[in-house]
């Protein structure tokens, strides 16, 4: 009961200091919380940013979607051989660094500002931590499980569809799981840097036109909508893999 | 691993990179993309070195520089300090827990207006995104490493009459550096990644703006040249890491 309730009551004491902070700062651009939230209903009725809204998650489903189908595969067979692995690992290191989201502007020289630079983008930026979980999943496989396979009489590709891959589906998944926020990040900035559609959009326009108690009634949106759907993805990983424990209980976000 | 496989795998390594500037350059010289949209790699290489030798230029470097490394040791700090605290003091958990369990999978770039709005336009709001970024890779791995450590170790110290404090700092800290570390590796890729993207979002200096201000002149050769700068400011700060990891964790079985 204890477990359930921290989470909302930390998310409480932080709309309260929040409150609190801009009671005392009577700065004109810091809203309250309260006035933050009321902001809310406002856009969530909106017909046009519902819209925007609709765009932005398909685009980060899509985009989310093709890269969980690429880099498992990938990153599995790194896993397993060293050939590939030797192969792929430095082009990955020289990319990791580069912001993804950065791309952006030279995707849009060539694709247009549209859908497909967008969706592009967000797959390369969750990629990478996919790829790199797979990876590290794969290689801790047990090889004694492989070798029994072997014996067995199964093939290269079915050792790997059925020893490998569910062997290693926990660290898969907390790859999944940072690709997720990752996939959120991406899409916010990729929006505000090609200004036409989506919630990133509609977030740093108002920064723009100063009309503040959006721009922060936007982020508490946004936010719910990162922890809402790390929730979700954490109660489905509990599903699928109910045999093994998980190493953090919180999942690594970054840009 | 003897030094024949080394090279090997290191050429090995090197084909994907060759063969991606290869197909750059084919579809530059056979004409597929037109030279205003992707410039042929040497000409960006050339730009790139007279880059770099330009005063101006380095200024941008620095600042980028500055602001990564003020965001990126305040994470540390503050990341090192709760994470310890977090798994020696129970009461400290029951409060940091649920705070970095609705923190971490919050999109930071979504706080930027926030931070933009408060503490304004200068150095503060893109070392705070910074810092905000970087800190919870730390503060989780430094929390996981520091809650691992063998209780024999513990007790071992206790038992030799070593006071709870010195403990702390004598058993738990060097036990728990490998995982510190790591995080801290994560932590520096991150703080490259979103000061890159802060300066993009605002700003008058820096490496992101370097890009920002190519895209709307619509120079193409000046766009590559920021993004692979940051990519060789992360492999190069990632190695110097490297550095002081095996420099630190000199003794320890397999660091």
């Amino acid at each position: 009961m204890m477990r359930r309730a921290a989470p909302i009551l930390a998310c409480l004491g932080l709309l309260a200091i929040w409150q609190l902070a801009s009671l005392a700062s009577e700065n004109d651009s810091f809203p309250t919380a309260l006035e933050a939230i009321r902001a809310i209903p406002a856009i969530l009725g909106d017909k046009d940013s519902l819209v925007n809204f609709g765009a932005s998650l398909r685009r980060m489903a899509i985009g989310f979607g093709i890269a969980v189908a690429v880099s498992i595969p990938l990153g599995l067979m790194m896993g397993r051989s060293r050939m590939v692995a030797s192969f792929f690992n430095p082009l990955l290191m020289v990319i990791y660094p580069v912001p993804k989201a950065a791309l952006m502007p030279i995707i849009m020289l060539w694709l247009g500002v549209g859908d497909i630079a967008k969706t592009l983008v967000i797959f390369l930026g969750v990629s990478l931590p996919v790829i790199y979980h797979s990876f590290e999943g794969a290689k801790a496989v047990e090889e004694k499980m492989l070798w029994s396979g072997a014996a067995m009489g199964l093939s290269a590709a079915r050792r790997m569809v059925s020893i490998v891959l569910p062997a290693a589906l926990p660290e898969i998944l907390t790859g999944c799981r940072t690709g997720l926020v990752l996939a959120l990040i991406t899409m916010i900035t990729s929006e505000m840097i090609a200004r036409q559609s989506g919630a990133g959009n509609i977030l740093f326009n108002a920064l723009d036109m100063g009309q503040y108690d959006t721009v922060f009634a936007m982020i508490i949106i946004v936010g719910a909508m990162g922890i809402g759907l790390d929730a979700l993805f954490e109660k489905m990983r509990a599903r699928l893999v109910r045999w093994s424990e998980p190493q953090l209980d919180v999942p690594l976000s970054f840009s | 691993m003897n030094a024949r496989t080394i090279t090997s795998d290191l050429l090995l390594g090197l084909i994907p990179i060759v063969l991606l500037v290869a197909v750059w350059q084919a579809l530059v010289s056979f004409d597929y993309a037109p030279v205003t949209l992707l410039p042929p790699p040497l000409r960006v290489l050339e730009r790139m070195a007279q880059q770099l030798l330009s005063a101006t230029f380095q200024q941008e470097i620095a600042a980028t520089l500055f602001r990564l490394f003020a965001g990126f040791l305040i994470a540390v700090i503050l990341g090192v300090t709760f994470g310890l605290a977090a798994a020696v003091n129970p009461t400290i958990n029951a409060v940091v827990r649920p705070i970095v369990r609705v923190l971490a999978p919050l999109p930071k770039v979504a706080l930027y207006p926030a931070l933009l709005l408060l503490v304004g336009f200068g150095h503060e709001s893109k070392i705070l995104l910074v810092t905000a970024d970087a800190l919870f890779p730390i503060l989780l791995a430094t929390y996981y490493g520091a809650s691992t450590v063998e209780q024999k170790l513990v007790w071992s110290a206790m038992a030799a009459g070593t006071p709870p404090r010195e403990i702390l700092f004598k058993v738990v800290l060097p036990a728990a550096a490998p995982s510190i570390l790591t995080g801290c590796r994560i932590g520096l890729v991150i703080s490259c990644i979103v000061v890159f993207l802060a300066e993009m979002i605002t700003s008058t200096d820096g490496l992101g703006h370097v890009l920002v201000m190519a895209a709307r002149t619509f120079q193409a050769v000046d766009m590559f040249v920021p993004l692979i700068t940051i990519s060789l400011l992360g492999l190069i700060l990632n190695g110097l890491l490297e550095l002081v990891r095996s420099y630190l964790l000199r003794g320890f079985p397999e660091a």
